[in-house]
């Protein structure tokens, strides 16, 4: 299969996402981890599928004809969805951690103002666990986390609890992640693009 | 500046692919490798989080030589030369053990040494005290002793029995691949297993068996597929042999009889066999079934007939030699697979070659010297003769008996009296403590080589950092200690100069017909190759067994339950006591204990035991208790779960403090693997008097912050 990507043919299976970073062409991607399932939770990675506004992440690569990820519509909304996102983030700038600055760096690379939106508010800490700790103020709720525990190592300790501005990452039915069925294996810890789960030690 | 080093993670048997980030001369991070196909992206916590031990300030930074009672340091020349006068005087009562934590280039020049300067095959590896039995019990009866299958062959098959066994805490990655099956396909599960482990919370079916029971439960097992006509006939006539004696021995028992013995219900036990003997059609592939399993079926006086009993069952169903199926002994160490390929086992050279006629010949040539024809002795036996004079010198790379043999006060009595011992290691630990001479080695990170983990895969490692203090790689010190002997042997130096490890797995490939098809050049433009790799151009085998075995026909191999185990429970020591891990420590714990954020989450021994033998004994959740056996005691947290069976309790064996369930446990072995029977002992348990705060492990308890 072939589409027009930026104006050039490229071949392309999968998600127009991995067509995309095939390409060599940034695009935000905040709940994509490259070792996970898409999600489609961040809505981070739009761009303009023949006129209309998609995801790139899940939007299958073979539905597209013509795909551009610079139009000024896929930008504006972007742009404006990237705000809202940092919005979540009560922490802001470089905490240190495996992917520390992937929102920040995506967010001056899109043109994003930090303080467009009231920040959320939520600011609970886990460092119940000696090898990483949680920090909710920096969580954007992409879900990644999630998704690693689930769907790569099938432990399940990990999941979003409440719902709209409560919405938050917890240890599933547990208090902490120290009294949870975590088996500490860190896998959240590398999917996460904020620092919001992040090793203690040198990085905390 | 940090850069990232991709290598392969030195902890069990799955061989994950790691990516070292560096920062100076400090690892600052591990990750996972996504293209790994041995970890498809996934670590544990020991991988993600266990590494920082490299840069421990108990690293041994020089070598250390005894003055005076004291080990105290000495420069690399002075140890050396020390090392190779003793060695050479003792020739002829020496023995070494290798590590299944260094590389293969390590093992192999190890092996070469011990063989061709020593002259002796007493060199062995810590593979007698995990899966000897298995490797016996294969070789017998398939004519290889390793696994014959791939890890995604449990992902691609209908059922997955797993023996003796706790892959949640020991083998995490291969746990969360089974979990992936089972969640995704519905692959079913059975557990046979003393305890209940986590991975029951996805089992079909759980048969909570007796320890030392297992030939009556897998005979019981074959009973019942025998009288549900589910024999698998076609590849019992065309691939198998001895199948009428072997039928035999079956017909003796009833599907009742045996699940008596074990104390199972007959009804599990029929339905457990019947779900491995015809496993369901999940999708388009064909339905499969494989067999995993761990110590708790090889560390019994009767592991070797536990192993038979086991295979034989492959056998009867055919269930191997095709995708979603096949035998897989769960390797403990990174790399106890690639040490035994390697030859640190005393009655073969590398690739499993037996010392028959034809096989020497082209490694005398290629090394000019001649091999010792007689058979070594075995690690276990090598610490019991000891005491008859046999064995007076010992060199010990990477292990530390006195934590991982049975009975360790006896063990400590034997090694404390050799004349001369030389521990080649990381730390100080209990063995070191004990030697004449102590030689700092580098850790995985610190140099190149290979590991080959359990699923056959040989996979690189790479240096990260420079080695710490002044420790060098194991190969390059046996190098050197074997130049200084070279001369009085009659031997070429050049025998053990080498440019670096790439070099010596050239050697090794070129004499191991099985790594032949495999360099340094493939392995890093290719990643992983699983062996057999018989040419350059070979992709190597994800499983084995599809047209034929080595030994031709796979061979049925008749097995009757002997006694469960040498020392079962009395009046005085009324419980029976099992081992095996956690997924907090590595093994003994040299190295976990080492690691800050492991200590931190597990820094107390935990022994579990039934809520009704802890009521009985007045014991409480958290009390310090105290296991007495025949042999020792230890003390450690109590911690009440019906997990285990009424009357036994399970502790991990690492050492905490000064508990180490090898105090306790029995130096009785199985007689043709020489296997200690870590997995059954006699015990009382006790409630300490002093009541102290057993919670002790720091972190339980701490506030959310």
């Amino acid at each position: 299969m072939s589409l027009i990507l930026n104006g050039d043919e490229v071949e392309a299976g999968g998600s127009v996402l991995d067509a995309v970073l095939a390409a060599g062409i940034e695009l935000p991607h905040l709940c994509k981890d490259d070792n996970l399932p898409a999600i489609g939770a961040c809505r981070t990675c739009l761009v303009e599928a023949d006129g209309r506004i998609v995801a790139a992440c899940s939007f299958p690569a073979s539905m597209a004809k013509r795909v551009d990820t610079e139009t000024k519509t896929a930008r504006r909304i972007r742009r404006g969805v990237l705000e809202l996102t940092l919005a979540m983030q009560a922490e802001r700038g470089d905490e240190g951690g495996p992917l520390a600055g992937e929102t920040a760096s995506t967010a001056s690379r899109e043109g994003a103002a930090v303080d467009r939106f009231a920040v959320r508010t939520g600011r609970a800490v886990d460092a119940t666990s000696p090898f990483f700790s949680f920090h909710e103020a920096a969580c954007i709720l992409c879900g990644r986390c999630v998704v690693a525990c689930q769907d790569l190592q099938h432990i399940s300790a990990i999941g979003l609890a409440g719902r709209g501005r409560d919405t938050r990452v917890t240890p599933g039915a547990a208090d902490t992640f120290r009294e949870s069925i975590c088996t500490s294996c860190g896998s959240c810890v590398a999917a996460c693009p904020t620092s919001a789960l992040r090793p203690r030690g040198g990085a905390e | 500046m940090t850069r990232q080093v991709p290598s392969t993670c030195p902890y069990c048997g799955v061989g994950c692919g790691i990516v070292i980030s560096v920062a100076g001369e400090r690892i600052v991070w591990v990750d996972d490798q996504p293209g790994n196909l041995s970890s498809e992206g996934m670590l544990c916590v020991k991988g993600r989080f266990g590494t920082t031990f490299v840069n421990h300030r108990d690293r041994l930074a020089t070598p250390l030589i005894r003055r005076g009672g004291e080990l105290q340091p000495a420069s690399w020349d002075e140890a050396l030369d020390l090392v190779a006068m003793r060695f050479a005087e003792h020739r002829g009562r020496f023995g070494s053990f290798a590590s299944a934590k260094a590389t293969n280039e390590d093992a192999f020049i190890q092996q070469k040494f011990v063989r061709l300067v020593m002259g002796t095959n007493n060199i062995d590896h810590c593979t007698r005290l995990c899966h000897s039995p298995s490797v016996e019990a294969m070789l017998q009866q398939f004519g290889s002793g390793a696994t014959s299958n791939s890890y995604s062959d449990y992902e691609a098959s209908s059922c997955i029995m797993l023996v003796g066994c706790d892959p949640g805490s020991n083998h995490p990655v291969i746990a969360s691949r089974m979990r992936r099956a089972i969640d995704t396909r519905g692959t079913r599960l059975i557990v046979v297993n003393p305890r209940r482990i986590d991975m029951c919370d996805r089992a079909t079916i759980f048969l909570q068996s007796r320890p030392g029971t297992d030939v009556s439960l897998f005979n019981g097992m074959a009973r019942a597929i025998l009288d549900a006509g589910l024999a698998n006939t076609g590849f019992i006539a065309a691939r198998t042999e001895g199948y009428e004696a072997w039928l035999a021995a079956v017909r003796e028992v009833t599907v009742e009889q045996c699940a008596e013995v074990c104390g199972v219900a007959a009804e599990d036990l029929r339905m457990a066999a019947l779900l491995y003997a015809n496993p369901p059609q999940l999708d388009a592939r064909e339905p499969g079934s494989c067999l995993v399993w761990g110590m708790g079926v090889t560390q019994h006086t009767n592991g070797t007939d536990n192993a038979h009993a086991l295979l034989n069952l492959a056998l009867f169903t055919g269930q191997l030699g095709r995708p979603g199926s096949g035998v897989s002994p769960l390797r403990g160490q990174n790399n106890v697979q690639g040490c035994g390929d390697a030859g640190c086992i005393p009655d073969s050279l590398p690739g499993y070659q037996r010392y028959d006629e034809a096989v020497p010949a082209p490694f005398e040539e290629l090394w000019g010297g001649g091999l010792p024809r007689v058979p070594g002795l075995k690690a276990t036996d090598m610490v019991e003769q000891i005491a008859g004079g046999t064995i007076r010198a010992m060199y010990i790379v990477g292990e530390n008996p006195l934590l991982s043999e049975p009975n360790l006060h006896h063990a400590t009595e034997l090694i404390r009296s050799l004349d001369f011992l030389v521990v080649q290691d990381l730390f100080l630990h209990e063995t070191a403590q004990l030697a004449d001479v102590v030689l700092p080695a580098c850790s995985f990170a610190e140099k190149d080589g290979t590991f080959t983990n359990s699923e056959r895969r040989v996979q690189r490692v790479r240096r990260a950092i420079a080695p710490v203090g002044e420790s060098r790689p194991d190969w390059e010190i046996v190098c050197d200690i074997a130049r200084r002997m070279c001369a009085h042997s009659g031997l070429d130096t050049r025998q053990f100069s080498y440019s670096g490890p790439a070099e010596i797995f050239a050697e090794m490939a070129r004499l191991t017909p099985f790594l032949r098809g495999m360099s340094y050049e493939r392995l890093d433009r290719e990643g992983g190759l699983q062996w057999p790799c018989p040419e350059p151009g070979h992709p190597g085998t994800s499983y084995l067994y599809g047209e034929s075995f080595p030994r031709g026909l796979g061979k049925f191999v008749p097995v009757r339950q002997a006694a469960a185990a040498e020392e079962l429970p009395d009046t005085e020591y009324p419980l029976i006591l099992n081992t095996g891990r956690m997924l907090y420590h590595w093994h003994g714990g040299t190295i976990t204990r080492r690691v800050e954020a492991l200590m931190e989450r597990a820094g107390a021994l935990p022994v579990a035991i039934h809520p009704d033998d802890a009521a009985a004994a007045g014991i409480v959740e958290n009390d310090t208790v105290v296991l007495f056996s025949r042999r020792g005691r230890v003390s450690g947290a109590a911690v009440l779960t019906d997990s285990v069976r009424a009357g036994s309790v399970f502790i991990p064996f690492v050492r905490l403090g000064e508990s180490a369930a090898n105090f306790l446990t029995n130096s009785a072995y199985d007689a043709q693997s020489r296997i200690p029977e870590y997995k059954v002992c006699a015990v009382r348990i006790e409630k300490k008097r002093e009541r102290k705060d057993a919670a002790g492990a720091p972190g339980i308890g701490r506030e959310r912050a």
